[in-house]
């Protein structure tokens, strides 16, 4: 008759984690000027909206982490976030068994455990993972309307400046709707 | 004569199979997939009579699927190309042997892989039939996972949604020569399955299956689109303007409603994305239609212009800009079409 013993195992996980999710998306330029130029006009709108400027692209860091990024160049937009956690798991569990299964009840039982936490910091990455996305689509349509707005004033821009060229500017007209209505001169 | 040829039942089943291939008898092919049987090395010299007699039918078939008819004189397919070129190489074989020989009514074991081989335009309208008996059964995929399948351009431009993200095989084939009046045959073929697709896309959950389907449409379409350019044979593409007109004028853009909420915003957005390759055919053609305008009365390519201009009139201007408004929607930060129920869509 075998002795029966107290097996305790105990097991430890401390992961850091990062998730991130994104989007990118063209914007809808419309060509009245050469490219540069509606480029130019377009950074400057999103500079008055909290942009920076650095070469071709405009950056902003929203106060929830949100990372807008504008490639002039290329007329898109990119929106990520980024999140980071530490997780520290740990596992406890104690068996009796027979003495003479000990070494393989403790690596079974040990196996299981990390297989355990594993699955606990897969479960919290995921979380994290849910809670960036959802925060990051909450953002999108008050960011659409921005970057749409921003895209109309650089596009009333572009005319106003196509107008000029063509003539002399009477007068400028922009109603409730936001339709512009531009006398020229010719 | 060969009412009275006496073959093996395994041979007996490869006849029967080329037959029910060519003549478009899904039934009595899918009986035939379900079954197995062992084949001998080499079939017998009736048998390779018989396959040969029936493979002599192909034309027939392809013509009865239906090209561009009409009523004028000369406007029958049949009466536009004389029935030749279409050879078959020992690759037509090696598919129905395969195709007899392994049990794809279960899925294991899997079944040992159909080689690669070089396909003549035979070889890849049997694969098409094959593809197109098995739809429907869990035989279709195994079927296009094989090698040499996936190696057809016919395949894919046929089925290519079942090619997920591997690479597509050069299309130019396709454009000239007997390739050519097979891809006439099957137009109005290719318009109702390419439609059909673009109405599942609607209902598709995972992100990741509708990116790999659009990669696949896309490379098939794209691919195509530039070998008939290059060829100077835009008339082959047509396939893309009758499969997209009745969805741009109903206004069922593919835009997919279902996609699973909690999957990460960047599959989501690449899968919207992914789903407008056959609208990205449409611009295309709508580039096509405008260099087309161009052509002057005095110019060679005149007649060719106005057939083509003719053909894409079921699309014109408006339906390619709503293709365009779909296509910047589809990308767009948050997409803002209305969609109706995906279950309420009835294909046109």
């Amino acid at each position: 008759m075998s002795r029966a013993i107290q097996v305790r195992v105990s097991e430890s996980i401390v992961r850091t984690i990062h998730v991130e999710d994104g989007v990118a998306s063209p914007l809808e330029m419309l060509p009245i000027l050469p490219p540069a130029r509606m480029a130019e006009l377009l950074a400057r709108e999103l500079e008055a909206l909290g942009f920076v400027r650095d070469g071709s692209t405009c950056k902003r860091i929203e106060p929830d982490g949100i990372e807008v990024t504008v490639d002039l160049e290329a007329a898109t937009v990119a929106v990520k976030l980024g999140a980071g956690a530490r997780i520290a798991e740990s596992i406890e569990q104690t068996v009796q068994v027979g003495i003479e299964s000990k070494d393989h009840v403790e690596a079974s039982l040990r196996g299981r455990m990390v297989r355990d936490l594993e699955s606990r910091v897969a479960d919290q990455t995921a979380d994290l993972r849910r809670a960036v996305t959802a925060q990051l689509e909450a953002k999108l349509a008050d960011l659409k309307i921005e970057l749409d707005a921003a895209i109309g004033r650089a596009t009333v821009g572009a005319l106003t400046e196509k107008a000029s060229q063509l003539g002399q500017i009477e007068s400028t007209h922009e109603d409730e709707a936001g339709n512009v209505t531009i006398r020229v001169r010719l | 004569m060969h009412d009275e040829a006496v073959v093996a039942a395994s041979e007996h089943d490869l006849v029967m199979l080329a037959r029910g291939l060519i003549e478009g008898h899904a039934t009595e092919v899918v009986a035939i997939l379900c079954r197995t049987r062992a084949l001998p090395p080499a079939i017998s010299t009736t048998c390779a009579e018989l396959m040969r007699e029936t493979l002599a039918h192909v034309w027939p078939a392809l013509w009865r699927r239906g090209g561009p008819a009409g009523t004028q004189p000369g406007s029958r397919i049949w009466e536009r190309y004389p029935p030749v070129g279409l050879t078959f190489s020992a690759a037509t074989l090696q598919l129905l042997r395969w195709l007899v020989a392994t049990p794809l009514a279960v899925s294991r074991p899997i079944p040992p892989p159909l080689a690669a081989a070089p396909l003549t335009i035979g070889d890849q309208v049997m694969v098409y039939f094959a593809l197109e008996a098995a739809a429907g059964t869990s035989a279709q995929a195994a079927i296009a996972a094989q090698p040499l399948v996936r190696a057809a351009p016919l395949a894919w431009l046929g089925f290519a949604e079942l090619f997920g993200d591997s690479r597509a095989p050069e299309l130019g084939s396709l454009c000239h020569g007997a390739g050519a009046i097979v891809v006439e045959s099957l137009t109005g073929e290719l318009a109702r399955h390419w439609r059909a697709v673009e109405l599942t896309k609607r209902a598709i959950v995972d992100p990741n299956a509708l990116i790999a389907l659009g990669a696949a449409q896309d490379a098939a379409l794209g691919g195509f689109l530039a070998a008939c350019d290059h060829h100077r044979r835009r008339d082959l593409a047509a396939f893309v303007i009758d499969a997209a007109a009745p969805l741009l004028q109903r206004g069922i853009a593919p835009m997919p409603a279902r996609l699973d909420p909690t999957a990460v915003l960047a599959s989501r957005g690449a899968a919207r994305v992914a789903a407008g390759a056959l609208l990205r055919g449409v611009m295309t053609w709508a580039g096509w239609d405008q260099a087309h305008r161009g052509v002057r009365f005095i110019d060679d390519d005149y007649a060719v212009a106005q057939r083509l201009l003719a053909r894409f009139e079921a699309i014109r201007a408006t339906g390619a800009a709503r293709a365009a408004a779909w296509l910047a929607d589809l990308a767009a930060l948050v997409p803002t079409t209305v969609l109706p129920s995906a279950a309420t869509v009835v294909p046109p």
